[in-house]
C-alpha cells in the first residue's frame, strides 16, 4: 500500500497541485494499492507541486509533479519503480535538494507537509493535544508561564517581546473577563509563514493558544486572519469545529471545567491592523487606528478587558515547549534569542520557500546553503528583513548571525520572518521608495508624523528616482526619518523610516548617483534609463515593434530596428519579447 | 426612488444578533452578496446595530476590502509584495492595464474586468503573481500575463456567442 | 496618595490617574496641545505635546502618559523642540490656506487690506479708516498715488480682475472728510522726550504721527515752505490736489507735532546741535537731487531736471516751455513732468526712453492717461547731445536695441551704431533718476553713507552709527514708493520709542503666516478652477475727466467712485485671510516653536473646496489637522455621530457619512463640533 501525500497549501495549489490531485483521483480512485492524502507545504515551495510517496515507512519526495507528469508517475509506481530524476528527497541517499532541509530544525512547523490539516486524527496521532492535556491535568497557570519563560520564547511577530512576560502581565491583570488574540494578519509583503502554518497545521496554533488561555485566564479567543488567506480561514474554522467536537475546545475542555471558545475574524485589508491596538479596534468594529499606550492591552484590551495578543508562530511553538520543557527549546538559538525561527525566503533566491532554523544561523548560510544562492548565478546584493518595518542588510554583513539584537544593530529587524533577496538588478533607492509607498498607503492617518511625514518622504524619493533629486534631499530625509521614528504614535510609523535609513546607510552611493549624475546604477528607475537596440544582434524580426504599446520601437523587416527615446515609456515589453537579446537597458 | 430589496442584509444581521465585535464580519458578509456595499444596506446595518452612519462609513472607507461601487465579473489583483516588486510587478501592471485599456482601480465599461493592486498575496515563491477571482497565476512575465488576460477575454466572447 | 513627579529638574506632587499634562498644567509648565479636549479621552494624534520621559524608549505624549512615582520628565530638550518645530511644519505643509491675505502680506506697510475692504463693503467707513491708520496716516494720499503692489497679488485676478484696493482706500478717506468723521488717534500723556525729524515728507510725517501718539514731542524741520516732501513737490496737483494734502497734514499737526518750515539741515541747524537739543533725531530728507545725464549742451536754456522742474512749478515759478517739450526717462517722474508740461501749454509733448514700453517702471495707468492726453512716446531712443545757441533747439539722439539683462534683470539698451538723428524741441526735461543730498549732515558727521548717496543704518533698528540718530525713507533706501517711506516712518517710530524708553531695540518681526502659494504666479494653475467657482463681477471703473478738458488745468483727473460702485467693488473681495487668524492655536504654536510655515510645502499638498452646504456650520478641510475633536465630541459628548473620519492615511478627511450635507444627517445644529 502506497500513500501519496500531495502538498496542498495555497502555494501548491497555485503551482498546479489541484490539477495533480484531480488527476491522481481520476486514475487511482478505487485502486486499493494507493491511498491519496492531502497535506500542507513542506517548505520547498520552489518545487511545487510536491507529492510524497510513502511505502514501507520510507518517504520519497517528488517535486514539480504537475498533472501532465501524473500518468508516467503512476505507471512507474505500479511497476514498483521510482523516477529518480523527479525525486527531490530520497530516503536512502542524499540529493541535491537535501541541503535545503539539512540545517533546518522543525519545532513549530514539524507537522506541516506531514499531516492532513483537515483531519484532527492526523494531528492527534502526531502527539497532538498532548501538551494541552498535560497542562490542564498536571500544571497550574503559573507553572505554564514559568515553562514558557524558561524557554526564552520571544514574540515571533516581529516585536520580539518575551512571550512568558506578556502572559504574566495578562495573568496578573485584575479582572475575570479576559481575551486571547492570535494575530494572523501577516501584512508584511513577502511573508507567508503564518499562512503556511494556519493552512498546514491549524491545530498546532489552536493548541498553543488554548494553553495560553489557560495560563492567562481567558475564556474567549479571536483568530484575526487577513482576508487574503481564504484557505487558511477555511481550514482554521474546520479545525475549531473538529476540536470542539472532540472536547479540545469550547466548553469544559477535556472534562476539566476549563472553557475557551474560539472565533475567526477575517481582516478587511489594513496592514496597520497588525499593530495590536489597531487589531483590537478592528475587532471592536472600529477603524483600525492605534491608540496611546499605556494602558497596555494586557490590562486594557478588547472592550477594556485584559487581552493577550500573540503571533501565529509564537503559539505554534508552545506545544513543543510544554511537551519537551522550556529548557529543550532554549538549547537552540543564541543567548538572547532562544529557539528556532520560521523564515519565508523570496525574491532573487534560487530556492524560495519556508524554512525553520535555529536562531544564530548566519544570513550567508541561509543564502547559500539553504537557499542555493541567487538566481542566474548572480551575487546577493542585499537581503531585506522585516518587511516595511525592517531594512536592507548589505552583502558584507551577511555573516551576521540571526538574532534579535544583532540584526537590530544592522538597522534592520528580524521581523515576522520575511526575507527578500536582491541582486545587482535591484535599485536600492527604488526599494526604499517602494516600501515608503506601501507605508503611505497603509498608514492609518491618525498621527501627524506618520500621516504627513511619510508622504513628504515618499515625495522626495519619487523625485530622486525620477531624476529630480537635489543635494538637500539626503539631509532632509535623514531629519524626517529621525523625527518620524521618535514622534509617531505606533510601531508602523516608528519603523517606517527603517528601509530608508538602511539604504541610506549602506547604499548611499546609489542615492548620490541618482541625485548628482541622474543615473540609476541598477538600471531600474525609468526616468534614468534608456532602451537601445544592439545592432549586431538584431535580426529585424519586428517582434519588438509589434509588442511596443506606444510605437517607440520600429524598423523594416530584416533591418536593424531602433527605439525612439522620446516615445519610449521604459515598459520593458520589447526586451521581454526579444528572442535574440538584442535590446539592452542603459 | 425604489428602495432595493434588503432582505439579504437582514439575514446577515439576524445571524449575528447579540454577538459583540461582529461589525466587520457583518459588512464582509453583506458585501459578499453583490460584490459591493450599497448605501441603503449600510444604513440598515447602522440602524440595526445602533451605530451612527458616519461611523459605519468611516469603517467602510478605512479598510481596503470594502467597496462602495460594483466590481467587475473578474477581479484581477496584481500582487505588489516585495518579492513580486523585485520581479517586475510594475511591468505586469502596465501589461494588464494596457491589455484592458484601463488604470488600476478601474473597471471595464462592460463590467467584466476590474484591476486592483494588492500588497501581498502570500505566494512569494511564485513571484510575480496575479489572482483572477480565486485563481492564482504565478511565475508570470509581461508576455505571459497578457496571454492570461486574452484567455479570459476569449472565454467571455464565447459565452456571449 | 501623592507621588513624586520631576519636570525639568524640579519636583512636583502628582496623583495616581493623572497625566503628565495634568501635573504640568497645574504647576504652570506650558506644554503645547492641539488635539486635547476636556471631557474627551486623550487621542494622541497631533503629537505636539510630546515630552521626554526618562527610561522611555521614545518621547511620550503628555496628554495621555500617566504619572507614576519617580517619573522624570523633560519638556524643553533640543529633541523636543526639534520635534515640535517639525510637527508644525508637517501640519503646515498640508494646510492649503492663508493666515493673512496676500494683499496684506504684499503691502510694504502691512495694512490690513482685507479688513478695511470688508468694512467698506459694509459701509463702515470710519472703522475702515481707523484700521488703515493703524499702519499709515495717509489714506487720501495713498488712495491716489500708491502703485498698489497689493493689487498685483490680489487673488481676485484669478477670477477676473483685482479688487480696487487703492480706489477703495481713497473713497474711505474722502467720505470721512466729507462727513467730518475722520479718525484722530488719542495721544498719550507727555513722556517728556523730544524728537527732531528732518524732512516733512511721508517718512518724516509718519514717524511723527506714531511717536506723537506715544506722548513724545516731535518737531519736524523742513527745508521747503510747506510740508509734504515728494507728495507735494514731486507729484502734480492733477494726481494729488494740494488741498487733500493739506487736510491730511493738518491731522498730523493736530496731534501736537510742531512744523518748522524754511529751515535747512546743514545751514540753519546741524546734526550735533539737534543732538544736544533733542533726545533723538530721525533723518528723512528724501531724495531730491536730480541725476544729470552729463551730455553736452546741458548748460543751454530750456534744459531742466525732472524733479527740480516739478518742484518749481509748485513753488509758483513761471515757465516758457515753447511748443515742443521732450521728457527723458521712463519712471513716474518723467510722466508727471510730461503731463505737467501739457498743462502748462506745450503743444507737443514727447517721452523719450532708452528701453521699450515693457521695461518702463512707470505706473501703466499713468502711461495710459498720458497717452489719452496726447503724449507721444519714442522708445529705444537716447539723447546724446543738446544743440542750440543760447536756447536749446534740437536734441541729437541715437536708436537703441535691447541686449543682455543687467543687474536689475532688465535687458540693457545698446546703441545702434550710425543711427543718430535730430529731434527738434524747445525744452528738454531730464528725469532719469534722483538721489539724496547727504552733504547736509556735514563732512565731520559720524553717520556713514553708501556709494548710492544714502544713509547707512542697522536694518533692524533704523539706527545710524550714532545711536540716537535714525534714518529712513528715500534718504536711506534710495528713491522708492510713498508707502515704503511711510512704513519706514512707522517702524522707525517703534524703535525710536523703545530707545526713548530705554528698552531693547529688538528686530520688528515679519508677519507669521501660512500661505496657499508664495505669489499669484504659484497659484496660476488654479485659474480654471476658480473661474468656475466664483461668478465673475467686473471691477468698478474709475470715472475720469475728459482728456481734452483736463489738460487745460491741474484739476484732479480721477473723480472717485460712487458709494454704490465702491460697495460693489469691495464686495468682490474673496476674503483670502483666515477669520481665525487672531486666535488660531496652530498659528500661535507655530510661531512659538519657530516653525517655518512653508518649509515643507510640496506639490503633494491636497486642495479641497470648502463645504458650505449647511446654513450655520462651514467646514474647510484644508485647515483640518485631523485632531478628531469634532468627530469625538459629536459622537462621545453629544451621542449623535454626524461627523466621521473617511478613508485613511494621508487622504483622510472628516465628513458626514457618504459625503452628504451635514443637515441631512442626524446633526442637531448644536455647534459642539465648531466649539471643539
Amino acid at each position: 500500500m502506497k500513500t501519496l501525500r500531495v502538498g496542498y497549501n495555497s502555494c501548491g495549489i497555485a503551482a498546479g497541485a489541484e490539477e495533480t490531485l484531480n488527476k491522481l483521483h481520476a486514475l487511482l480512485d478505487g485502486n486499493s494499492n494507493f491511498e491519496i492524502k492531502k497535506t500542507g507545504c513542506n517548505g520547498m515551495c520552489y518545487l511545487e507541486p510536491i507529492v510524497d510517496v510513502i511505502e514501507n515507512g520510507k518517504i520519497y519526495t517528488y517535486g514539480g509533479l504537475t498533472s501532465d507528469k501524473v500518468e508516467k508517475f503512476i505507471e512507474s509506481l505500479e511497476k514498483g519503480k521510482h523516477i529518480d530524476d523527479w525525486i527531490i528527497l530520497h530516503p536512502d541517499h542524499s540529493t541535491a535538494q537535501l541541503s535545503y532541509q539539512e540545517k533546518q530544525v522543525k519545532l513549530a512547523t514539524k507537522n506541516i507537509g506531514v499531516i492532513d490539516p483537515e483531519n484532527i486524527d492526523d494531528y492527534i496521532a502526531a502527539a497532538g493535544y498532548q501538551a494541552l492535556e498535560k497542562v490542564l491535568k498536571t500544571m497550574n497557570r503559573q507553572q505554564v508561564i514559568d515553562q514558557v519563560r524558561a524557554s526564552g520564547l520571544r514574540g515571533r511577530g516581529g516585536a520580539g517581546f518575551s512571550c512568558g512576560m506578556k502572559w504574566q502581565f495578562a495573568k496578573d491583570a485584575p479582572g475575570e473577563e479576559k481575551y486571547m488574540i492570535c494575530n494572523g494578519d501577516e501584512g508584511d509583503p513577502g511573508a507567508f509563514m503564518d499562512r503556511s502554518t494556519l493552512e498546514g497545521d491549524p491545530h498546532g496554533v489552536i493548541e498553543g493558544m488554548t494553553i495560553g488561555a489557560y495560563a492567562v485566564g481567558a475564556q474567549v479567543g479571536f483568530f484575526y486572519v487577513r482576508a487574503e488567506y481564504p484557505l487558511a480561514v477555511k481550514r482554521l474554522r474546520l479545525a475549531i469545529k473538529q476540536a470542539e467536537a472532540k472536547g479540545y475546545s469550547g466548553k469544559n475542555i477535556l472534562g476539566t471545567g476549563f472553557n475557551f471558545s474560539l472565533h475567526v475574524i477575517e481582516g478587511a485589508g489594513a496592514f496597520v491592523c497588525g499593530e495590536e491596538t489597531a487589531l483590537i479596534a478592528s475587532i471592536e468594529g472600529k477603524r483600525g487606528m492605534p491608540r496611546t499606550r499605556p494602558p497596555f492591552p494586557a490590562t486594557h484590551g478588547i472592550w477594556g478587558k485584559p487581552t493577550n495578543n500573540n503571533n501565529v508562530e509564537t503559539y505554534a511553538n508552545i506545544p513543543y515547549i510544554i511537551r519537551e520543557g522550556g529548557a529543550a527549546f532554549s538549547k537552540y538559538g543564541t543567548d538572547m534569542s532562544k529557539g528556532t525561527k520560521v523564515f519565508a525566503l523570496a525574491g532573487k533566491i534560487k530556492r524560495g520557500g519556508m524554512i525553520e532554523v535555529p536562531m544564530g544561523i548566519t544570513i550567508n548560510e541561509i543564502v547559500n546553503d539553504i537557499g542555493g544562492g541567487i538566481i542566474n548565478d548572480g551575487k546577493c546584493k542585499a537581503v531585506q528583513m522585516g518587511g516595511p518595518s525592517g531594512g536592507c542588510i548589505p552583502a558584507h554583513l551577511h555573516d551576521t548571525p540571526i538574532d534579535y539584537e544583532k540584526i537590530m544593530a544592522t538597522g534592520a529587524i528580524v521581523g515576522s520572518g520575511g526575507m527578500v533577496f536582491m541582486d545587482q538588478g535591484t535599485c536600492m533607492v527604488d526599494i526604499a521608495r517602494y516600501f515608503l509607498s506601501f507605508t503611505v498607503e497603509e498608514s492609518c492617518g491618525k498621527c501627524t508624523f506618520c500621516r504627513v511625514g511619510t508622504k513628504r518622504m515618499l515625495e522626495i524619493l519619487e523625485r530622486i528616482t525620477a531624476g529630480e533629486g537635489t543635494e538637500e534631499d539626503i539631509p532632509l530625509l535623514q531629519k524626517l526619518c529621525d523625527s518620524i521614528i521618535k514622534g509617531s504614535l505606533c510601531g508602523l510609523g516608528q519603523t517606517a523610516p527603517n528601509p530608508v535609513l538602511t539604504t541610506l546607510r549602506y547604499f548611499r552611493d546609489e542615492y548620490e548617483a541618482h541625485i548628482r549624475e541622474k543615473k540609476c546604477p541598477a538600471k531600474k528607475c525609468k526616468a534614468l534609463i534608456t532602451y537601445r537596440v544592439v545592432a549586431d544582434k538584431c535580426t529585424g524580426c519586428t517582434l519588438c515593434a509589434r509588442t511596443c504599446p506606444v510605437g517607440a520601437a520600429s524598423g523594416e523587416r530584416k533591418q536593424v530596428h531602433q527605439i525612439d527615446d522620446l516615445k519610449c515609456t521604459r515598459c520593458g515589453f520589447c526586451k521581454d519579447a526579444c528572442k535574440f537579446d538584442a535590446i539592452v537597458v542603459e | 426612488m425604489e428602495q432595493p430589496d434588503l432582505s439579504y442584509v437582514d439575514e446577515v444581521l439576524n445571524r449575528y444578533k447579540g454577538h459583540k465585535g461582529t461589525l466587520i464580519t457583518v459588512l464582509q458578509q453583506v458585501q459578499a452578496h453583490k460584490g459591493y456595499l450599497e448605501k441603503e444596506a449600510l444604513e440598515r446595518v447602522a440602524r440595526s446595530m445602533g451605530v451612527p452612519t458616519a461611523r459605519i462609513y468611516g469603517v467602510v472607507t478605512f479598510y481596503a476590502q470594502f467597496r462602495l461601487t460594483p466590481v467587475g465579473k473578474h477581479l484581477i489583483r496584481v500582487c505588489h509584495g516585495t518579492a513580486c516588486h523585485v520581479q517586475n510587478a510594475d511591468g505586469l501592471t502596465e501589461a494588464v492595464e494596457g491589455e484592458l485599456g484601463l488604470k488600476t482601480g478601474e473597471t471595464t465599461p462592460d463590467m467584466l474586468f476590474t484591476v486592483e493592486s494588492v500588497a501581498c498575496l502570500g505566494c512569494c515563491s511564485l513571484a510575480p503573481v496575479i489572482m483572477v477571482g480565486e485563481k492564482v497565476y504565478g511565475k508570470l512575465s509581461t508576455d505571459k500575463v497578457r496571454k492570461v488576460i486574452k484567455e479570459y477575454q476569449k472565454m467571455e466572447k464565447e459565452v456571449v456567442q | 496618595m501623592a507621588i513624586k513627579v520631576t519636570i525639568n529638574g524640579k519636583e512636583y506632587e502628582g496623583k495616581h490617574g493623572e497625566t503628565i499634562r495634568d501635573v504640568a498644567k497645574r504647576n504652570g509648565i506650558g506644554i503645547p496641545v492641539l488635539c486635547e479636549r476636556a471631557q474627551i479621552d486623550p487621542f494622541g494624534s497631533c503629537r505636539i505635546c510630546l515630552v521626554e520621559q526618562d527610561k522611555a524608549r521614545y518621547p511620550v505624549v503628555a496628554c495621555a502618559a500617566p504619572v507614576f512615582d519617580g517619573i522624570v520628565v523633560n519638556t524643553e530638550t533640543e529633541l523636543i523642540k526639534g520635534l515640535r518645530k517639525l510637527d508644525m511644519e508637517l501640519l503646515f505643509s498640508n494646510h492649503f490656506a492663508d493666515c493673512v491675505a496676500p494683499c496684506n502680506l504684499t503691502c510694504p506697510a502691512g495694512i490690513d487690506i482685507q479688513g478695511y475692504v470688508g468694512l467698506a463693503a459694509n459701509g463702515e467707513y470710519p472703522d475702515a479708516e481707523k484700521l488703515i491708520k493703524q499702519k499709515v496716516p495717509f489714506p487720501g494720499i495713498l488712495g491716489r498715488v500708491c502703485p498698489a503692489p497689493c493689487q498685483k497679488e490680489c487673488r481676485r485676478n484669478l477670477v477676473d480682475e483685482t479688487v480696487s484696493i487703492k480706489f477703495i482706500k481713497r473713497f474711505i478717506s474722502d467720505i470721512n472728510f466729507e462727513k467730518g468723521t475722520r479718525y484722530i488717534p488719542p495721544v498719550a500723556p507727555s513722556s517728556g522726550k523730544t524728537v527732531a525729524i528732518i524732512g516733512a515728507g511721508p517718512a518724516g510725517m509718519s514717524c511723527a504721527y506714531y511717536l506723537a501718539q506715544q506722548g513724545h514731542q516731535c518737531t519736524i524741520i523742513e527745508k521747503l515752505p510747506k510740508a509734504g516732501g515728494m507728495t507735494r513737490y514731486g507729484i502734480p496737483d492733477y494726481r494729488l490736489p494740494q488741498k487733500e494734502l493739506d487736510a491730511e497734514i493738518a491731522e498730523i499737526e493736530s496731534l501736537g507735532v510742531e512744523f518748522l518750515y524754511n529751515t535747512e539741515l546743514g545751514k540753519d541747524v546741524t546734526i550735533d546741535g539737534l543732538r544736544r537739543s533733542f533726545d533723538a533725531v530721525f533723518l528723512a530728507i528724501g531724495a531730491h537731487v536730480s541725476k544729470s545725464m552729463g551730455i553736452p549742451g546741458e548748460e543751454l536754456d530750456g534744459v531742466y531736471q525732472g524733479i527740480d522742474f516739478l518742484r518749481e512749478v509748485k513753488l509758483g515759478k513761471k515757465f516758457d516751455l515753447g511748443e515742443t517739450v521732450v521728457v527723458v526717462g521712463g519712471g513716474n517722474t518723467a510722466i508727471d513732468a510730461v503731463r505737467t508740461s501739457l498743462r502748462l501749454g506745450a503743444k507737443n509733448c514727447y517721452i523719450v526712453y532708452r528701453r521699450s514700453r515693457a521695461e518702463m517702471p512707470a505706473d501703466p495707468i499713468e502711461v495710459h492717461d498720458a497717452e489719452e492726453e496726447g503724449v507721444q512716446f519714442h522708445f529705444l531712443t537716447n539723447p546724446v547731445k543738446i544743440h542750440g545757441k543760447k536756447r536749446m533747439e534740437a536734441i541729437e539722439s541715437v536708436r537703441m536695441e535691447l541686449g543682455e539683462p543687467d543687474a536689475s534683470g532688465r535687458r540693457s539698451p545698446v546703441v545702434v551704431k550710425g543711427s543718430e538723428f535730430m529731434i527738434k524741441a524747445d525744452t528738454i526735461i531730464m528725469a532719469i533718476g534722483q538721489e539724496p543730498d547727504v552733504s547736509c549732515i556735514g563732512a565731520d558727521c559720524k553717520v556713514r553713507t553708501t556709494k548710492w548717496s544714502t544713509f547707512m543704518i542697522n536694518e533692524e533698528t533704523f539706527q545710524t552709527d550714532i545711536p540716537e540718530v535714525f534714518a529712513g525713507g528715500d534718504a536711506m533706501r534710495g528713491p522708492c514708493t510713498v508707502v515704503e517711506c511711510i512704513a519706514d516712518g512707522r517702524n522707525a517710530a517703534t524703535q525710536i520709542d523703545r530707545f526713548l524708553k530705554g528698552q531693547e531695540l529688538t528686530p520688528i518681526p515679519g508677519v507669521y503666516s501660512v500661505q496657499r502659494g508664495k505669489s499669484l504666479k504659484a497659484l496660476k494653475a488654479l485659474e480654471e478652477e476658480w473661474k468656475h467657482r466664483f461668478p465673475t463681477e467686473p471691477r468698478a471703473e474709475m470715472p475720469m475727466l475728459n482728456p481734452k478738458k483736463r489738460i487745460k488745468s491741474f484739476v484732479e483727473c480721477e473723480m472717485g467712485f460712487t458709494e454704490r460702485e465702491l460697495r460693489r467693488d469691495a464686495g468682490r473681495c474673496l476674503e483670502c485671510g483666515c477669520f481665525s487668524q487672531y486666535d488660531c492655536e496652530l498659528r500661535q504654536i507655530g510661531k512659538a516653536v519657530g516653525a517655518e510655515p512653508t518649509a515643507l510645502k510640496t506639490k503633494g499638498e491636497i486642495r479641497f473646496e470648502s463645504d458650505l452646504r449647511h446654513p450655520f456650520i462651514m467646514k474647510d478641510q484644508n485647515k483640518c489637522i485631523l485632531c478628531g475633536a469634532c468627530v469625538r465630541a459629536c459622537d462621545e459628548l453629544h451621542h449623535v455621530g454626524a461627523w466621521g473620519f473617511v478613508d485613511r492615511g494621508y487622504v483622510t478627511t472628516v465628513q458626514p457619512s457618504f459625503g452628504v450635507a451635514l443637515q441631512e444627517t442626524d446633526c442637531e445644529y448644536c455647534g459642539t463640533c465648531v466649539q471643539n
